[in-house]
């Protein structure tokens, strides 16, 4: 992204650009809080169906969760190899990374489309409308950390990661861990604790 | 004068002209001041004293403020600003006991409200001089002179700094509390008050649905833009809203509570025969105070304060318009023909028909049934459309003709197949007009 | 994109029309943000125009009803979103980098990008006049008004979507600031020394990127619900349009605080200047803006009293606006602090900043008594609360920008705008905007609602309207001869680089300061730099310093220009107008973004100096 005026003196030494990542971060916490709020304000309050006890199927949920953690953890190695200036193992772990995150995507596709055969819409219930929205927007950002990998993997490849450059991975990492932890809230609110929601009251009432 | 600034000159120190140019202003003011406040004085006193009807305190406070003006010169120009401010605020305000004006209040809940404000303002006021009148003392008396040297470097005083918090907290904190006591306080009417009447409010497009769920003899009514009801009997009424926000507001007797679709609103009130000092029945004015699309300015209301026995005798009478003339009864036909798609004239709404209106209000369309007021005691009201122009013949008239003259946009102009004509006027014929008016104002 | 780059080659040089697109110099998109913004509020200051004319007079047929309506949601969306913050902006922009000593803000280019989605999203709000579906919801739009069927031309969607593209302009200035701020300041200048109105900045900034993710969200729900057909907020399928009301003040409060808090570090780098002794209380000053900061979260249902949210939740937000009070009279007292037993100078800028300190205060005390829940039934909705809006606003927010722009004009352009103008200026506005506003304090604690078209004569209010209305005529002459003033700078003759005896380390170089700002990064001495300076100086007996040399600006490493932040801007503002238009053309500008951001991070920040 934008390469600031490198290796300059910054006031508390850490990069220009890593401490945008870390601002950034803090303003999209505060967009996914009020998407979930929006979630949990709404919880319950659907007047038709389907609810989540319906669809809401939390032993696939809980495999591409497990996909989504495992990427997190090629993430790290992928850094690990950029320290160690391994090229193969760069471009290999940041392909795998990517290709995690793209298994994500493929349940989540999978995901909505039996949802939307099931009868959950956007417009069709509350539930529809929040549950699409702010899974979509987890999922757009997972697709946008995928072509920021991807695009990374084709520097690796013309050589031009390695120690010296560690700061370009370790901000796609940062990034993509913050959208692992944001699922990690998703899937905790909308499935383990919401998914078995049904009928207009919260919690099977 | 415009005081140039050479290249080379990297101060201001030895330039004065900025000072005197805002010395010079600031004298101007001080003296145009004096002069306005001479003027206003007169109109102080006048102003001072409708601010609260019982107001021998603030007649008190008038005394002061006049005495305290121009007894020390140096003094004066502080004192003359704030003077003129704030007989500026009392003569306005207190000018002011018309119609929507919470100023006057008629019940106990505007009461408080309005004990609370002028509490409030009176903090507010002296704050207000104080802390102004430190500023512009500070602005006059430390203005640079020729030849002054620098300042002393002053940098902070901890302990100042902390008087200075502690001082408005508390005084903030003592409002809070109290506002928190009125609130918990005006919450239900008091203990030991006389049974409350009920009332449901809806909110329509642009107009107000009363419905008495028991007027009394458990006779059940619904009317529209004029809320009927008896003195000294605490008044509860469930606020609702049909389509988008509205709010329901009578200044003088509480402040306003918002109508919100699918929430239901709880607010109280009472008017009180002390507090008036008309015979009854008296008038008060309502008004919609949120945004709710375009003729929001013109969601008007009335509220009518009656004796008890009136409102019984008026609640006894409520019922379909009597068609003794002829008049009255070729108009029942047009309107049977007509009218009933949106409006009821004999009692209450039925819920079920209410509510098919409401669908096609909401679904939209050209030509679709939408609430409308239940005119089954229009002849017993004052005003049309939503408390905009009184109620007579020939105002009637003009509203059958075509409605969206009186009030520009209205959903009766606007989905009634009779008014989809070129013009936009009625396709009735006078004779058809005559005879609705007819129907519906005999017996006034 | 490498076709791109090859057809057209990177810019070299800030000349003519191109450089101006192409800069990624902060003085310059600075000005850019100025002047862009100054625009706009002719634009809102014509349509608070219409709305005072229609109101001159009981029961005027001037405008329509919807047209009024569209006038007043025009004014004040454009106000808030295009006037206020952008100059705010602006000052961040030619201010901050010059007062931490630093030779740019840390990410020129996403600073260029933030200038120009502004510059189209404030383009595409105004496209609605052209096709004349204007929002007409009020500033606020509150659902479900907002919705269909009570809405149904593309007004709201005009609203919505200009607004999120708006939205990412500034969040995107924000995180530029705040890593600015943390991460460039000169050697020796720490977080206490920094200026106030850099710390006011700072603020702002963090208060930026975090209150508009929430409002986003709102305004995503709210488009979604018009063309996707969910219904957040509406009620018929279960949606709660209080909802709304919350995302919007929990952002909305936050926003009035960014609306003002850059005034007030304005004003606090004009007092101690001219009153010739340093800020009162330094310290207590930025701590009151922090606490300003994270106590304006804990506020917003002030605006929602009269929604019904119970007596308990009236009294948790009674209590909580009323102790803001405290920390914003803390800058007040340290600001007359600052006055007391000064050497005050009646400057222009001066004038401004004491204008604003005594407007702000009955603004604020007037917002104190809207705290005050039992009494705010009454008032809320009504001119009261116009009113104050004004008095904080106009009072606040512009006249503290008037006074920042005649504070630091020379350093902008070299040359000085007229003193005797300005002051002329000054008058106006202040008399002009307490004859405008002053009235509505007794319009509405008399009555009358805010939002209405048409009123009768029979409540009395004529009279005072008519004042308000006479009022805006003076403040419409005041802002002529604001412009009558800039435009007859032109002639008038360079001042030196430091015309006011300042203390801020940007009045050490310069006038207009060259590219690089400092040919030297300064080690900052103290809080008051460059008074610190000249007293040295003087106390050592040598003349005080002129400016810095200027050097060869080749010989310094300056981030160099690029198209790639308009090309993107292009894209971003292209998916908003394809949500309004046709979805087909989002998918090209997201393209056009999409081949923006690649070009963009393969160009380095400042092209190799062997290019050319
Ligand atoms: C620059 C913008 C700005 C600022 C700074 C403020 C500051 C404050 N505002 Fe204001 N406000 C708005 C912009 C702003 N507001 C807008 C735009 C709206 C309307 C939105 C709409 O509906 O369209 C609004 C509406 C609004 C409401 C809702 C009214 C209603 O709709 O019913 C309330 C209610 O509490 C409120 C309160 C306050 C308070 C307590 C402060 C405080 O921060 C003020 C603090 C300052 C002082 C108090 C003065 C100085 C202090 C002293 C001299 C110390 C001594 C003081 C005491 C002991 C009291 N404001
Ligand atoms: C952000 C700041 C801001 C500013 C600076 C202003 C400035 C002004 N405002 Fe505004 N106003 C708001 C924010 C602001 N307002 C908000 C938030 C609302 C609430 C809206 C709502 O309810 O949703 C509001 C609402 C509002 C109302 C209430 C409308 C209603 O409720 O019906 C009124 C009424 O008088 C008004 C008037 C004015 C006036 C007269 C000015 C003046 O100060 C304007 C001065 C400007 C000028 C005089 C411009 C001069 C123009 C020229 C010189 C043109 C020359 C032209 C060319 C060369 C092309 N405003
Ligand atoms: C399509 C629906 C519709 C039809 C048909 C219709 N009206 Fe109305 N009417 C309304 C609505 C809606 C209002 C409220 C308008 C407002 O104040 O905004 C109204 C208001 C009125 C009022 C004023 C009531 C008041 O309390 O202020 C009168 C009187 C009235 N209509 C009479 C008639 C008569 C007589 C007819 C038949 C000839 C008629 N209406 C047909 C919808 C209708
Ligand atoms: Cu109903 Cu405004
Ligand atoms: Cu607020």
């Amino acid at each position: 992204m934008a390469h600031a005026i490198e290796h300059e003196y910054t006031t508390t030494g850490l990069n220009h650009r890593k401490m945008l990542m870390w601002v950034f971060l803090g303003s999209d916490c505060l967009f996914f809080g009020s998407l979930i709020a929006t979630y949990m304000v709404y919880r319950g309050q659907s007047l038709v169906g389907p609810y989540p006890v319906d669809i809401i199927n939390v032993p696939v949920t809980t495999i591409s969760t497990f996909v989504l953690l495992l990427s997190s953890f090629a993430m790290v190695q992928a850094l690990a190899a950029t320290h160690a200036d391994n090229r193969r193992a760069i471009v290999g772990w940041l392909l795998a990374t990517a290709f995690l995150g793209a298994i994500f995507i493929g349940f989540q596709i999978v995901e909505f489309n039996t949802f939307k055969n099931e009868g959950l819409t956007l417009g069709g219930n509350l539930f529809g409308a929040t549950f699409f929205t702010l899974t979509g927007f987890h999922g757009a950002h997972v697709t946008l950390g995928i072509i920021w990998l991807v695009a990374l993997a084709i520097l690796g490849k013309k050589g031009r990661l390695g120690p010296n450059t560690a700061l370009d991975v370790e901000l796609c990492g940062l990034y993509w861990h913050f959208v692992d932890i944001v699922w990690i809230v998703i899937f905790t609110l909308l499935y383990l604790i919401g998914g078995f929601d049904a009928g207009p009251a919260p919690l099977g009432g | 004068m415009s005081p140039e600034i050479s290249e080379n000159s990297h101060t201001l120190r030895s330039n004065d002209d900025y000072s005197t140019v805002k010395m010079a202003s600031l004298e101007r003011l001080a003296e145009s001041v004096v002069d306005e406040l001479n003027k206003a004085q007169g109109e102080s006193q006048m102003g001072l004293l409708p601010f609260r009807r019982t107001g021998n305190v603030s007649e008190q406070s008038v005394s002061n403020t006049t005495k305290s003006i121009g007894r020390r010169s140096s003094l004066k120009n502080r004192s003359v600003i704030f003077g003129l401010l704030a007989a500026l605020f009392l003569f306005a305000v207190g000018c002011s006991k018309d119609g929507m004006s919470p100023f006057d209040p008629m019940g106990p809940v505007a009461a408080k409200q309005l004990d609370l404000f002028n509490v409030l303002m009176w903090v507010m006021v002296i704050v207000f001089v104080l802390v102004e009148g430190v500023l512009l003392y500070a602005i006059i008396r430390y203005r640079k002179r020729p030849g002054q040297a620098k300042p002393p470097q002053t940098h902070g005083n901890t302990s100042l700094e902390i008087t200075l918090t502690i001082i408005p907290t508390i005084l903030v904190l003592g409002l809070a509390i109290w506002s928190v006591f009125t609130l918990f306080d005006l919450q239900d009417p008091p203990e030991g008050s006389p049974e409350a009447l009920h009332v449901n409010v809806t909110g329509h497009q642009w107009w107000f649905e009363f419905e008495y769920p028991d007027a009394g003899n458990g006779k059940k009514i619904i009317t529209a833009n004029e809320l009927r009801i008896p003195v000294d009997r605490p008044i509860t009424l469930s606020l609702e809203s049909d389509d988008v926000i509205h709010s329901f507001w009578v200044p003088k007797l509480a402040g306003k509570l918002d109508m919100i679709p699918t929430h239901t609103n709880e607010m109280w009130f009472q008017a009180d025969s002390d507090k008036i000092n008309d015979d009854l029945p008296v008038t008060l004015y309502g008004q919609c105070a949120e945004l709710c699309g375009l003729s929001h300015a013109l969601m008007k209301f009335q509220v009518t304060v009656m004796d008890q026995a009136d409102f019984d005798s008026w609640a006894a009478a409520y019922g379909p318009p009597p068609t003794i003339s002829a008049r009255a009864k070729a108009g029942q036909a047009v309107f049977a023909a007509n009218c009933t798609l949106c409006h009821t004239i004999d009692g209450p709404d039925d819920p079920v028909l209410s509510a098919s209106r409401l669908t096609g209000f909401l679904t939209g369309g050209d030509i679709t049934p939408v609430p409308a007021p239940n005119l089954t005691d229009l002849r017993t009201r004052h005003t049309l459309a939503a408390g905009l122009v009184d109620l007579s013949e020939t105002n009637l008239l003009s509203w059958l003709h075509d409605p969206s003259e009186i009030k520009a946009n209205n959903y009766m102009s606007q989905r009634a197949v009779m008014y989809k004509t070129e013009t936009g006027t009625s396709n009735l014929t006078n004779e058809e007009i005559d005879a609705l008016i007819g129907y519906l104002l005999d017996l006034q | 994109m490498a076709a791109i780059t090859s057809v057209i080659p990177r810019p070299t040089s800030y000349e003519g029309l191109w450089g101006w697109m192409t800069t990624v110099d902060h003085k310059r998109i600075a000005v850019l943000y100025g002047v862009t913004a100054f625009i706009f509020l002719l634009i809102a200051g014509l349509e608070a125009g219409v709305i005072r004319m229609q109101l001159a007079s009981a029961d005027s047929t001037l405008v329509s009803p919807g047209r009024f309506n569209q006038m007043f949601t025009m004014h004040a969306t454009t106000m808030v979103f295009m006037v206020i913050m952008p100059l705010s902006v602006s000052f961040f922009n030619f201010v901050i980098p010059l007062a931490i000593g630093a030779r740019d803000v840390a990410f020129p280019r996403l600073n260029a990008l933030s200038y120009w989605i502004f510059l189209f999203g404030g383009i595409l709000l105004h496209m609605s006049f052209v096709v004349d579906q204007v929002p007409d919801a009020g500033w606020f739009s509150y659902a479900n008004l907002t919705e269909k069927p009570f809405s149904v031309d593309r007004g709201l969607d005009f609203w919505s979507i200009s607004l999120l593209v708006l939205g990412t302009s500034s969040v995107a200035g924000g995180l530029n600031f705040i890593v600015t701020i943390i991460n460039m300041r000169a050697p020796g200048m720490s977080m206490m020394r920094m200026p106030v109105f850099v710390w006011m900045t700072l603020i702002t900034s963090i208060l930026l990127v975090l209150a508009f993710p929430v409002i986003t969200v709102g305004l995503i729900e709210l488009t979604m619900d018009r063309n996707f057909g969910t219904h957040f907020f509406i009620p018929a399928q279960g949606g709660d349009p209080i909802l709304w009301q919350h995302l919007f003040w929990v952002f909305g409060h936050p926003e009035v605080y960014i609306l003002i808090l850059p005034a007030m570090g304005i004003v606090s780098e004009i007092l101690p200047t001219f009153s010739r002794k340093p800020l009162f209380g330094y310290p207590f000053v930025i701590f009151s803006g922090i606490v300003i900061a994270i106590m304006g979260w804990a506020v917003w249902s002030h605006h929602m009293f009269t929604v019904g949210l119970g007596p308990v939740a009236n009294s948790v937000f009674t209590i909580t606006t009323m102790l803001i009070a405290v920390p914003t009279g803390v800058k007040i007292f340290n600001w007359i602090g600052t006055l007391w037993r000064g050497a005050l100078e009646f400057t222009t800028p001066m004038m401004f900043a004491l204008g604003f300190v005594a407007l702000f205060i009955i603004g604020g005390l007037s917002g104190v008594s809207h705290a005050v829940s039992p009494s705010d039934f009454q008032q809320q909705d009504t001119y009261y609360i116009v009113a104050h809006i004004h008095y904080v606003l106009f009072g606040g927010s512009m006249f503290g920008i008037f006074a920042g722009t005649y504070y630091w004009f020379p350093k902008i352009t070299g040359k000085m705008l007229n003193e005797t103008l300005g002051k002329i200026n000054f008058w106006l506005l202040f008399i002009g905007m307490n004859l405008t506003f002053f009235p509505m304090h007794f319009l509405g604690l008399n009555g009358m609602p805010r939002r209405i078209y048409t009123y009768t004569a029979e409540f009395g209010w004529e009279y005072l309207n008519q004042i308000a209305s006479f009022g805006y005529l003076v403040l419409l002459i005041g802002i002529l001869v604001f412009m009558y003033n800039v435009w007859q700078s032109r002639n008038s003759r360079h001042v030196g680089h430091d015309p006011w005896d300042a203390p801020g380390i940007e009045w050490s170089i310069a006038s207009p300061p060259p590219p690089y700002n400092f040919a030297e990064i300064p080690q900052v001495l103290g809080r008051d730099h460059y008074w610190i300076v000249k007293e040295n100086a003087e106390a050592a007996g040598t003349p005080i310093t002129g400016p810095e040399p200027t050097v060869d600006p080749k010989s310094i490493h300056m981030p160099s220009p690029s198209y790639w932040p308009l090309f993107t801007a292009v894209g971003v503002a292209l998916i908003g107008g394809g949500l309004l238009s046709h979805f087909a053309l989002s998918f090209v500008g997201g393209a056009i973004a999409f081949v923006g951001v690649i070009g963009w991070s393969n160009e380095p920040a400042a092209a190799p100096n062997d290019h050319h």
